[in-house]
Parts: structure tokens; sequence; C-alpha cells
């Protein structure tokens, strides 16, 4: 037998734990919040005063409404970015650590942003 | 050479096509039909014996059990992984296409390397380890504790889910749907203290991470195995690991070597 190799444990725990998260929220949270914010108006489960501008910013920039922006675009992003790494992968389009960076970094910075844009919201 | 019992010649028959791949005289597989007889009890691999008995003797392929027990008649029917014994031409009565399994180099005809394979199986250590044994007192095990891992102990080792797993065509080197299976069944077993030797590999890119949870590998298997079940969980049990591991960075230095051929 010729030299051995250590066996290098994979960073993909990291991303697949934060795409399943993204998945349980891109299936379950989502479609309920559509269903609940486009047609709940509509089928008189909610007045559209309860979803006034005012409302809903006020909803949003409470301090619980980084749950929001965490479950609906930080984890959902991850979950995307996490499909389309693997499906460069299976396309044999991309193999390269370039092709995880330019994913999941983008990721990082779109949730950063989202983050920057809610504290923003909060704060100023 | 034994006459097959099962296929007089008065029957309907149908158009099986088959590759055929001799290295001594073809630079790449090539196709070849064959009209055979056939009625509702005829098998693929019935089929291939009836063609090597009155047509060709020189093609090849492998068999043994003829009840999909031996896992050793693995070919493609029409593009999927099918044990030939357990495949039968009554469901293709607009003819068939048999081909050597996907994903693995073609030796001659329908007999592909199957090496690959085996070298993963080995990799996981697919047996009990560190069981205390005595000759005089067997090992117990409750009905529950059997049933955690009994429905990944029935691999055959066919190899049909490695030419389902559109990862392992990508990659060779992933080590795969049945292979991974096993070593869950393993670590599942309340006999069997190995799996800090099987987990590293598990861990590693080219053990469970490697799938993408296409599925087809289960859907292909002829024993009910799930090989893409187990290794689902296995991404939990490996994520675990890692959380733990981690935390504790003492048990840096246990970690197995890979071998390498
Ligand atoms: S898991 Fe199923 S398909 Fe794969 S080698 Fe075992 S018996 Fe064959
Ligand atoms: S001949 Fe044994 S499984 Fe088909």
């Amino acid at each position: 037998m010729a030299a051995t190799k250590r066996y290098q444990r994979s960073d993909e725990p990291i991303w697949w734990s934060l795409f399943s998260a993204g998945g349980v929220c891109v299936a379950m949270l989502i479609p309920a919040l559509i269903v609940l914010l486009v047609f709940g108006p509509w089928l008189g489960l909610l007045s559209a005063e309860a979803l006034s501008y005012q409302r809903m910013s006020a909803l949003l920039y409470h301090p619980l409404g980084v749950l929001f922006i965490g479950a609906v675009i930080i984890l959902p992003l991850f979950h995307a970015m996490h499909r389309i790494h693997h499906g460069l992968h299976d396309l044999q389009w991309a193999h390269s650590s370039l092709a995880k960076w330019l994913c999941y970094g983008s990721a990082v910075l779109l949730s950063l942003l989202a983050l920057g844009l809610w504290l923003l919201g909060v704060f100023v | 050479m034994k006459q097959p019992d099962s296929i007089p010649s008065d029957k309907q028959h149908l158009s099986m096509t088959v590759q055929r791949y001799r290295p001594e005289q073809d630079d790449a597989p090539v196709w070849q039909s064959y009209q055979v007889p056939y009625d509702d009890s005829t098998s693929v691999l019935d089929a291939l014996h009836w063609i090597k008995e009155q047509q060709d003797s020189s093609l090849a392929y492998r068999w043994s059990c003829r009840m999909a027990i031996c896992g050793s008649c693995g070919v493609m029917v029409d593009g999927t992984p099918k044990l030939g014994c357990k495949t039968f031409l009554r469901d293709y009565p607009k003819g068939l296409k048999v081909a050597a399994l996907a994903n693995f180099p073609i030796e001659k005809d329908l007999i592909v390397d199957m090496n690959q394979f085996l070298h993963h199986l080995t990799a996981l250590k697919p047996y009990l380890i560190g069981q205390p044994s005595s000759a005089s007192e067997p090992n117990r095990q409750s009905p529950e504790q059997v049933k955690r891992y009994q429905q990944f102990a029935n691999c055959i080792n066919c190899g049909l889910c490695y030419s389902a797993c559109p990862q392992f065509g990508l990659n060779p080197e992933f080590l795969g749907p049945a292979a991974i299976a096993l070593a869950h069944r393993y670590n599942l077993d309340s006999r069997d203290q190995g799996k800090a030797e099987r987990q590293p590999a598990l861990n590693s890119k080219n053990g469970v991470w490697s799938c993408t949870f296409v599925g087809f590998c289960s859907t292909v298997c002829p024993k009910g195995v799930d090989p893409a079940a187990a290794i689902n969980q296995g991404k939990i049990v490996s994520t675990m690991d890692g959380v733990i591991q981690w935390f504790s960075p003492k048990q840096l230095d246990t970690t197995p070597q890979e071998p390498t051929s």
C-alpha cells in the first residue's frame, strides 16, 4: 500500500445546515406568509388597515423583526445559493472553490445588506 | 453447457438489443440485436442465457443465483439499473435494450469492473468492530435494536445504486450509496463500537457530503435498502459529530488515515 493521507472533515455541515433551515422557511413559512398577506385581505381575514405601511414598518423594525429578516431573506438566500452551487457542479460548469466563494459569498453579502438596511430602519 | 430449460422456441419473440464490447476487436461498445423467444416467466437473464446458448456463445455477462440474492447480474435495462434475474421480458413487449452497468468501466460486453465500489466498501469497514465475543455467550439484541439497522442490512452489493447515482458518475471517489448505507448499518448496531473508525471517511467531502439527495439509488435498489435515507441520516450524524469536534479540540489526533491504493 502506498502513502496514506488524512481524511479531511468537510465544511459542508455548515452550508447544509443553513440550506436545511432555509428550506424549511422556503417550504413552510413563505407560502404561509403569501397566503396571509396576499389572500388575507381579499378573503377578509385581514383588514387593509392592518397591512398599512405604518403598521408594517413598525412590526418589521421591532427588535424581533430581525427574526423575520432571518427567516424570509437570510436563510432562503443560503438555501438558494447552496442549490445553485451544487447545480453548477451537477452541470459540470464549475467545480472550483471560486464558485463556492461566489455562491456563499453573495449569500453572506446580501444577508449583511438586509441586516444593515434593517438596522438603519430600527435606529434612524 | 446446460440447455436453458425455460424457453421452448414456439413462443412469441421480441427484440433484445444488447451492448457488446470485445476489447480485442471493438474500439467502443456497439449494439447487437437478437430476436428472443419469451413467455411470462422469461427474465432478462434467461434471455441472455438463450442468446449465449443458441445464437452467440461469445456473449459475456455475470450471474450466479438467478434469484436476486447474489447481486452479480446487474445490467442497464432501457437505461435503468436492474437485476437481470428479477426483470422480466413480459414488461417490455416492444423490446428492450440491455447494457453494462453505468458509471463503471466495462471489461467485456455486460461485465463491468466493480473495484471502485469494493474499494469504497472496504474503506468503511462494513463489519462488527470491537464487539466483545465469547464462545459460550451469544451477543444479545432486543427486537428494537435489530429494527434500527435491519433495513440497511439487506444489501446484496449488486452495485445498481452506484449506476443510478449521478454524483458517483461525476466523482468516482464518492464513497457512494451502498457503502455508506452499510457503514450506517454498523454504526446503528448495538453490538458495534466502530463508529469512530468509520466517521472520518463519512465526514469527508467524498463521504456523505457528496450526496445531493437525488434519491434514484433508493428507487433502483432491488432489496428495498433505501441508501438515500441512510446517507441523509448520515448527514445529521456527521453534522452532530462536527459540532462536537469543533467544540472539543482535544480529539484531533485520533483521525484515521485514508487508504490509497
Ligand atoms: S443498496 Fe441496494 S442497489 Fe445498492 S448495492 Fe445494496 S442491494 Fe444493490
Ligand atoms: S443472478 Fe444472482 S442476483 Fe441475479
